[in-house]
């Protein structure tokens, strides 16, 4: 009996060792992947032909990334490049002379084909009114104000908060996390109701400046949130509870304000006229909960699906959502503390 | 590996400027943990391939006609069968794509990927009973074929193996939900809806082989 | 079962309710249909605007509408399992007269064909006329022949084929769906009359179109 006890420990304990060490083979590229923002391009016509350049570039790992605008040839800087670093990118301003004025001219951002990013442009010529694009890898060029390429004005930022939720590994896995502990629809819903209430409130704050978190912190305490649902879904299994099982919605909304000031990199308001910041931050929080709703659903009907298929999967691989959940925000949030520590 | 390390605010810091002494434990930790290609390129995510996999399947309408019809198919000869086949499919598709990845072949084969939704459209639409073994011998075919193709251009696309394993990760979750509702449709007067389904599938392949043939073409 | 331990869904396995079942149905329908058209709207509008397209093509032609429409009508008048051999067969022979199409073999009064149909369709509905299986299935494919070498033929240049004739096959699916949802009124109180009279508006729709292609 007790050989058999201790047969099971060691079991679970290879098991374990096994998760943990394919999380943490996971883990650097996932966490670097969270960590690229989209880029943002202003172009503001001063005077006919002459426009002020606000470009603002993301940073990867730290560093600028090579991204540049590319104008049409008889466009020229007539100031030098002004950088200053800005949040988690760098900024940068000039002054560009364009004889023949950027309307039906064609800008593309050079570099963005070998990226994952987005970068939003926004062009405010004279007499006109502003045109908005989004533009990526697989179309970094815009015509202004062509046919069929239509500004796609704010309905970008909507796009733009449904990839960031669903390329953030770890704001899905926290709700993965909030999935296992759950124990009835009710639960569900109100649980899922309280991280959206919570996270629109503190992606709202960052996003209209009146307060911001700095990012190093943040996304250690963002990791911990993951790392603290771990224990509690282990409790799930052995039929315990806790104020966490019993309330998961308490947990859901404290963390979930942590994690809105993490969405709130997703979105970049530099240079938007503050009557369109409103509209522009409502689109991206809906893209943010269309993806975490389509997320939700995937999960559940995959499960239902299992069910359906009278699919029997062996133990560790049951254990294995749960454990990578703990082991994974255990991984980032000593890697997130090591780099605020100043490693 | 560099970028799992350096802190992402702070382009003062960033400028390379990271003391060698304070990187050294840190790398030692990480060097064991990291994947040495994640950050082979700057502008490389890591992760990106991943979705730009997943995303490749669901740009390429003959893969997902296929896996549709064939999930269907499998799940209208019950639970057992739909099972069998999404592992005949995935293995297949995992094999099939590696092959494809290691010989990375330029070829456009739109009549065969044309011709095989067509004839699992049609199997659907016309609903015989057939016998499990075809069935899953057919998800094994198709996955060979669909896989090698699907390896070829991630080998093109440059996104190579991690790519192929987004779509495969892609294809099975697509395979999964798409027989548990087959399954479910099954029984009763519901059945029809699936035969439905399958008859547009094969429609959409008549109409693409005359597109393939068409004069000019 | 990889989420057996999402306790809420923790009901015991084969235990079928029907919510569960829809559920299934719903989630896994909005997940499978949501996904590939956010990867066409993004990533290559090329595909979005050839899947448009064919969508659009079948509802603009108020001749092709009507006829489609009318075999749902049709089908619901007469009941399984025609009910269901209309939709099941329609698409795939309607598909072959658009292969026809393509591969340029000509197929005399194409036009005339689809006007025809329309006012034969629009008959059988308003006379409420049971036809045996057989003879309903050979009439039905014979005009769908028609309705696809139309729209075969009328392929714009420069569209991806594939997409396009998703789009086509869809919409032409969607407009029997219609056709047989209204059709469900037949086994209401006055929806046999309803049904006969939407029947007699084809008619008259198929009779000004067959005489705008005789003028």
């Amino acid at each position: 009996m007790a050989g058999q006890v201790a047969a099971r420990h060691r079991a679970r304990a290879r098991t374990l060792s096994i998760v943990i060490a394919l999380g943490a083979l996971l883990a650097p590229v996932v966490a670097t992947a969270h960590e690229l923002d989209p880029g943002f391009l202003e172009l503001r016509e001063t005077t006919p032909g002459e426009y002020s350049v606000l470009w603002k570039v993301p940073l990867k790992a730290g560093r600028r990334m090579s991204l540049d605008p590319v104008f049409p040839t008889e466009c020229s800087a007539t100031t030098p490049v002004s950088s200053r670093p800005s949040g988690r990118g760098v900024m940068e301003r000039w002054r560009l002379e364009c004889p023949s004025g950027l309307a039906g001219a064609s800008i593309t951002i050079g570099g963005l084909e070998r990226t994952y990013t987005d970068v939003m442009i926004r062009i405010e010529l004279t007499e006109a009114e502003p045109l908005t694009y989004l533009v990526g890898s697989t179309n970094p060029t815009v015509v202004v104000g062509a046919e069929g390429q239509a500004s796609q004005g704010a309905l970008g930022y909507l796009w733009l908060g449904f990839e960031h939720i669903l390329l953030g590994i770890d704001h899905l896995l926290f709700v993965l996390g909030l999935l296992l502990i759950v124990q009835n629809p009710w639960t569900l819903l109100n649980t899922v109701t309280a991280f959206t209430v919570a996270h629109s409130i503190t992606l709202a704050i960052a996003t209209l400046g009146w307060a911001s978190a700095p990012a190093a912190p943040l996304n250690a305490a963002i990791a911990l949130s993951i790392l603290f649902l771990g224990p509690e879904i282990v409790r799930v299994w052995r039929g315990e509870t806790s104020f966490t099982i019993r309330h998961p919605w308490v947990v859901a909304f404290a963390f979930g304000l942590l994690h809105g000031f993490g969405f709130a990199s997703g979105l970049s308001t530099v240079g938007l006229p503050q009557a369109e910041i409103p509209l522009a931050l409502l689109l991206f929080n809906l893209g943010v909960e269309a993806g975490q709703l389509f997320f939700v659903l995937l999960i559940l009907a995959l499960e239902r699906a299992f069910r359906v298929l009278e699919i029997h999967w062996p133990r560790w691989a049951e254990m294995f959502p749960g454990y990578a959940v703990g082991s994974l925000g255990a991984f980032w949030f000593i890697q997130r503390t090591w780099m605020l520590l100043g490693g | 590996m560099r970028a799992a390390l350096r802190l992402p605010v702070g382009i003062t810091r960033a400028r390379g400027e990271v003391a060698t002494s304070r990187l050294a434990p840190a790398a030692f930790l990480t060097a064991l943990l990291v994947p040495g290609r994640a950050d082979a390129h700057l502008v490389n995510t890591g992760f990106g391939p991943f979705y730009d996999g997943i995303s490749h399947l669901f740009v390429t309408a003959p893969d997902l006609l296929v896996v549709a019809a064939l999930a269907l198919l499998a799940g209208l000869r019950g639970h057992a069968t739909a099972r069998g086949t999404l592992l005949a499919v995935i293995i297949a598709w995992g094999l099939g794509g590696f092959a494809g990845l290691l010989t990375a072949p330029a070829v456009v084969w739109t009549a065969i990927t044309t011709g095989s939704f067509l004839l699992l459209g049609a199997l659907l639409a016309a609903d015989r009973e057939l016998p499990v073994g075809v069935v899953i011998g057919l998800g094994a075919l198709v996955g060979l074929i669909h896989g090698f193709l699907n390896g070829a251009e991630s080998a093109a696309a440059g996104i190579g193996f991690v790519g192929l394993v987004g779509s495969l990760a892609a294809v099975a979750v697509l395979a999964t939900l798409i027989s548990a509702a087959a399954v479910s449709l099954a029984e009763g007067s519901t059945r029809v809806a699936v035969r439905v389904a399958g008859s547009w599938i094969a429609a959409i392949g008549i109409l693409m082989l005359g597109w393939l043939f068409r004069p000019g073409a | 079962m990889l989420f057996r331990r999402l306790p809420i869904l923790g009901f015991p396995p084969r235990a079928w309710t029907t919510p569960g079942r829809a559920f299934l149905l719903a989630g896994s329908g909005i997940v499978v249909l949501a996904w590939p058209l956010l990867a066409w709207a993004h990533e290559e509008t090329g595909q979005a605007a050839g899947f448009l397209a064919g969508m659009l093509h079948p509802v603009s032609g108020l001749d092709h509408v009507l006829a489609m429409v009318a075999v749902g009508f049709w089908g619901a008048q007469l009941g399984a399992p025609a009910l269901w051999m209309l939709p099941v067969a329609f698409p795939m022979v309607m598909a072959v007269g658009g292969m026809l199409g393509l591969m340029g073999i000509l197929l005399p009064g194409v036009e005339l064909g689809i006007a025809v149909s329309a006012v034969a369709l629009g008959a059988m509905v308003l006379g409420e006329v049971k036809a045996p299986l057989g003879a309903a299935a050979a009439l039905v494919g014979f005009f769908a022949i028609f309705h696809g070498h139309a729209h075969g033929t009328e392929l714009p240049d420069g569209t991806s084929g594939l997409y396009y004739s998703i789009g086509f096959v869809t919409a032409t699916g969607l407009l029997h769906a219609a056709g047989i949802g209204f059709g469900m009124i037949h086994s209401r109180p006055r929806g046999p009359a309803i049904l006969r009279a939407a029947g007699g508006l084809v008619l008259l729709g198929g009779l000004y179109f067959l005489w705008r292609v005789m003028a």
